[in-house]
């Protein structure tokens, strides 16, 4: 992992060691010492010319599951898309400000975007297996990072379904197509080989939303399981899951963070209006 | 307010109705009869010999048209061999580089104007482009011809095939750190991979019947085809020699050519719309 030492400017929702302890008490001091895995610094974005974030300033805590949520067309998936950049597939979309990720920024032309999408990795909304066995699709992102041997390839792909907890169901069937398993399999195949690649963060952009409950439940244990290896950023129009899953939780609105804290906090004490009557239901 | 009276809807909607009925009946019929007359002319022509001997004289028996069938299948063979790699690079960078571009935007119009034109035309083309230079008729010009008639109609299906993929599938190959090429030759190739069979076989039915464009580059052989570098035998060619001939047994190895390229071209159509049953499933 490369580390620059950088200067940045004073962050503007600071997550002092307290919170940290008040989110999760274990991961405190390991959180509080490295410092945040990716600071946001006055990120604008834009859809051609409509704006659609505005100096939004977000630090999301290391192996820790940071919650975005918010009405429709708030901006929290665009939010997530900048962490990976995958909004440069279209065009029209740019971002100005700054990401940093371990110090370093990602905004910088000179980011190599392989191997930042490699260290960040992300789930859609709805499932998306590539047309290829199960195997293959989780083979696909391996063979792309690392040089394996046939062995060592299997290995690493019972590795990372083990890892989404995919492994009993699909072991006897690694070779059928992926989009043969159900929404909720398919769904912790793509979590698999976002995994398979070792990165550090997974953005999750409301990754439960097409998907039955009994799949949700599974999926959010496996988060829970996750984070004490990754640091996850997830999109939820959910608010229960929201409260579930997540150590902090950011509120969107209009493409401005309205309110970002500890989740105990921003559902039980909100500071702001317009949290409280989003998360009382109230508008949105 | 006066209301129109039921019973004249329900007349109108029989008329109409029963006239679109008729329309693809009468079109069906135009098909099952040609069907029919080149099967019932064609079929006696069948014969071993048709498949194997070189065409003889008028009144000679055991004649054959196997030089010709050989030769179609090559040129036509080696014309999708160099009209497909260039087509399918053409529909990738419509579809997913050029998109909206200048470029993309003209090359697009010039594939549709070029799908629309007649093929002789296409053949006096590859006859200045090839024969000129190289002094007389030959195979290379034929499949240069046959080639140039692919082409557009590759690219278009590859590009509306490959537009088809819905975008989130091309950012999660991008998500995981796979460059574009890469997202394109692995992932949205594998996923319209009906589609771009569809296209290449629609290509080739496209072209195996062509005579028009031979008769400027490949022009016709009674021997069998030894170098692609001289005229070249092939069965569409053959059929309008022999058509055009007096001699009644000539006309029946037309006819025999014609069941073999009519049910051909059925047999590619047919495997194309199973390939894409295929997809839908």
């Amino acid at each position: 992992m490369k580390e620059e030492a950088l200067t940045l400017p004073a962050p503007r929702f600071f997550i002092g060691p307290e919170d940290v302890r008040e989110a999760s008490a274990d991961a405190a001091l390991t959180a509080a010492e490295a410092g945040p895995k990716i600071i946001t610094r006055q990120l604008d974005f834009y859809y051609g010319e409509n704006q659609a974030l505005f100096d939004n300033n977000l630090e999301v805590a290391r192996q820790m599951v940071t919650a975005i949520i918010g009405p429709s067309g708030c901006g929290k998936s665009t939010h997530i898309r900048v962490y990976n950049r995958i909004y440069e597939l279209y065009g029209d979309q740019r971002a100005t400000g700054e990401v940093f990720l371990d110090g370093r920024n990602i905004l910088d032309p000179s980011q190599d975007l392989m191997e930042l999408r490699r260290r960040v990795g992300m789930i859609f909304q709805a499932p998306t297996p590539f047309p290829m066995s199960v195997f293959d699709n989780v083979a696909f992102g391996l063979k792309m990072h690392y040089r394996l041997s046939r062995g060592e390839l299997a290995d690493r792909v019972e590795e990372a379904l083990d890892g989404a907890a995919l492994w009993d169901e699909v072991k006897d069937q690694l070779h059928r197509p992926g989009t043969a398993l159900s929404g909720g399999q398919q769904q912790r195949l793509c979590i698999a080989r976002a995994i398979a690649v070792e990165p550090e963060v997974l953005l999750m952009d409301e990754p439960t939303s097409a998907i039955d409950p009994i799949a949700t439940a599974k999926i959010e244990d496996l988060i829970n399981t996750l984070k004490s290896r990754y640091t996850m950023v997830i999109v939820t129009h959910n608010m229960q899951q929201a409260a579930r899953v997540s150590d902090f939780t950011a509120f969107f609105y209009q493409g401005r963070i309205v309110e970002f804290g500890p989740t105990t906090q921003i559902f039980t004490n909100p500071t702001k209006k317009q949290t409280e009557q989003y998360i009382t239901g109230r508008f949105g | 307010m006066k209301r129109r009276r039921p019973t004249g809807r329900r007349l109108l909607n029989l008329l109409v109705s029963g006239f679109a009925a008729g329309a693809a009946g009468l079109g069906i019929l135009v098909l099952v009869w040609i069907l029919a007359g080149v099967v019932q002319r064609g079929v006696g022509a069948l014969s071993p010999a048709f498949f194997t001997h070189l065409p003889a004289p008028p009144g000679i028996p055991e004649a054959g048209l196997g030089n010709a069938i050989v030769g179609t299948l090559v040129l036509t063979l080696a014309a999708t061999a160099l009209a497909v790699p260039l087509g399918l690079l053409a529909g990738v960078y419509l579809a997913e580089f050029g998109q909206d571009s200048r470029l993309a935007d003209n090359s697009r119009f010039s594939a549709n104007v070029l799908m629309g034109m007649p093929s002789i035309i296409i053949g006096v083309f590859a006859y200045a482009l090839v024969v000129l230079p190289l002094g007389h008729f030959s195979g290379y010009a034929g499949i240069v011809a046959l080639a140039i008639i692919m082409l557009p109609v590759v690219a278009r299906t590859a590009e509306d095939m490959i537009r088809l993929v819905p975008n989130t599938l091309r950012e999660a190959g991008l998500a995981l750190g796979a460059p574009r090429w890469k997202v394109t030759l692995s992932i949205l190739f594998r996923a319209a991979k009906a589609g771009l069979v569809t296209g290449i076989l629609l290509a080739i039915a496209r072209v195996s019947g062509e005579t028009a464009p031979l008769l400027f580059t490949a022009l016709n052989s009674p021997y069998w085809m030894h170098s692609l570098g001289e005229p070249c035998p092939n069965l569409t060619v053959t059929i309008f020699n022999y058509a055009m001939s007096p001699y009644t047994d000539w006309q029946q190895m037309a006819w025999g050519g014609s069941l073999l390229i009519t049910f051909g071209v059925l047999a590619l159509t047919l495997l194309t719309r199973f390939s894409l049953r295929e997809k839908a499933r």
